[in-house]
């Protein structure tokens, strides 16, 4: 019923459904991603790369809902294998992935006959961040955010966000706007003065739900976040995960696009009030 | 040293100085960074909670403490002293450590002491005692109300509120973590 309900909702919003190679052979650009290898490849852990290409190659709307696969992560909100959902809209903004959020939200709470989160609030990172700790995440130095990360900014910034902010969001709330350090594949602009990269993740119930670009649209400097990723990978003594190479060509093909993907499994759980999504799978 | 994978509940771990104990823990991960564990900790000496968040592959330093079943022997001026049940080592415990718990402590008792780099820190009752009643009023006949309490003083010198009908000579069941009267007890 919820799947059924989240597919009708974007094929009234225009969106056609794509389905992607789940065996990859890159299985991630972020550092922190660890993928699960099989048969002399990878399992994906997001169709993110391969709904870039076909969005490249001429398709304005599109979605894919699916298992991804994600090695290391186990928890109460964390499994090996999960649903996700994840859609591109060629010309929008997060704005526009904001507003497709909300609706998909509720329609998925209609589904499940519970009562759609209401209050969404958008809100800036740097103004979250600077209300729960009273420093400005752009412009403080990591000896003075965490003393114990003085060498990392984007470990400074995440611990004090896990310790600090993380804790005190609203109830049903998007983040726009992170630093740049933590811009993965989006695209950095500045604002007032500061490179800020334009991402948005969506939390409901302090679980985060969704996260979405402006798309990187510059071949180049997606060829650099690749070697700066296994730069990182490497100096933690992990594999580096190698670069697609069609998948780097298609970004400079791609027009002006945002993206987003949403963990289906949290989403049923946070709605459903439970304390995780552990439910019986294998991960 | 630890690594953030050994982080389980009743891990005891050094922080600033001080050794704590680990009471609950989460692994968290944002979706474009990488990993950590939050967890909540027991501060061992002062029993004050902490939230810490550990990144994945960071070291934690053990807390140089160990526990040992120990008997309780007598109390003088030199402290409380105990008998480690296994090496028969004695310890005299200082009052300050052992705080209100004194007023349980009956001979031949054991108890879970915590030493923290070789030092006696902290005292572990056992759940309930048996305690004598050595003086409470005589029960006054005619007064039958439902859940009226009245004091006695134990052996021990522990004072409880117990019900009218308990009398002197009585041995009582105490719950040591609430303090109360459990039962009376059949000898």
């Amino acid at each position: 019923m919820v799947l059924r309900a989240l597919r009708d909702a974007l094929h009234l919003r225009g969106f056609l459904e794509v389905p992607t190679p789940v065996l990859v052979p890159s299985p991630a650009l972020e550092a922190g991603l660890d993928a699960v290898p099989a048969a002399e490849a990878w399992l994906r852990t997001s169709p993110e790369m391969a709904l870039k290409r076909v969005v490249a190659s001429g398709l304005p709307r599109v979605y894919e809902l699916g298992s991804c696969f994600r090695a290391e992560e186990v928890g109460p909100w964390h499994a090996r294998e999960f649903l996700l959902l994840e859609w591109y809209r060629v010309g929008g903004s997060l704005t526009a992935l904001m507003d497709d959020v909300e609706a998909l939200v509720a329609a998925a709470a209609a589904a499940l006959g519970r009562p759609a989160p209401q209050g969404w609030q958008r809100r800036g990172y740097g103004t979250l961040f600077t209300e729960a700790t009273g420093l400005d995440p752009h412009t403080t130095p990591a000896a003075t955010l965490s003393p114990r990360d003085a060498d990392d900014l984007d470990v400074a910034l995440q611990r004090r966000w896990l310790e600090d902010v993380e804790p005190r969001l609203p109830p049903a709330c998007f983040v726009t706007d992170w630093p740049a350090c933590q811009a993965a594949l989006a695209r950095v602009v500045q604002v007032d003065g500061r490179p800020v990269a334009r991402r948005v993740e969506a939390f409901l119930g302090g679980v985060e739900l969704a996260n979405g670009f402006e798309e990187l649209t510059d071949a180049p400097e997606q060829r650099a976040r690749f070697a700066s990723s296994a730069r990182q990978r490497q100096a933690e003594g992990k594999q580096p995960h190698p670069v697609d190479e069609a998948f780097v060509e298609a970004v400079g093909h791609l027009p002006p696009t945002a993206g987003i993907a949403l963990g289906v499994d949290r989403l049923v759980a946070v709605l459903c009030g439970w304390s995780g999504i552990a439910r019986g799978r294998v991960g | 040293m630890y690594n953030t994978s050994d982080i389980r509940n009743g891990l005891k771990v050094e922080i600033d100085g001080a050794p704590f104990t680990v009471t609950y823990f989460q692994f968290v991960k944002p979706g474009k960074g990488t990993a950590f564990t939050r967890t909540k900790l027991k501060n061992l000496l002062t029993g004050n909670t902490i939230e810490r968040t550990f990144r994945t592959g960071e070291k934690l330093p053990p807390a140089d403490v160990a526990e040992h079943e120990m008997q309780y022997m007598y109390t003088d001026a030199n402290g409380s002293h105990f008998m480690n049940t296994e090496s028969y080592e004695q310890v005299a415990i200082q009052s300050d450590v052992i705080g209100d718990d004194s007023v349980y402590l009956l001979e031949g008792m054991n108890v879970n002491v915590l030493f923290y780099k070789g030092n006696p820190v902290n005292i572990d009752l056992p759940y309930f005692v048996e305690l004598e009643v050595t003086y409470t009023e005589p029960a006054v006949k005619g007064n039958t109300s439902q859940g009226a309490l009245k004091e006695a003083e134990t052996v021990t010198g522990a004072r409880v509120m117990v019900p009218l009908f308990v009398e002197t000579g009585d041995v009582l069941k105490v719950d040591t973590r609430t303090r109360e009267y459990v039962e009376r007890v059949n000898r």
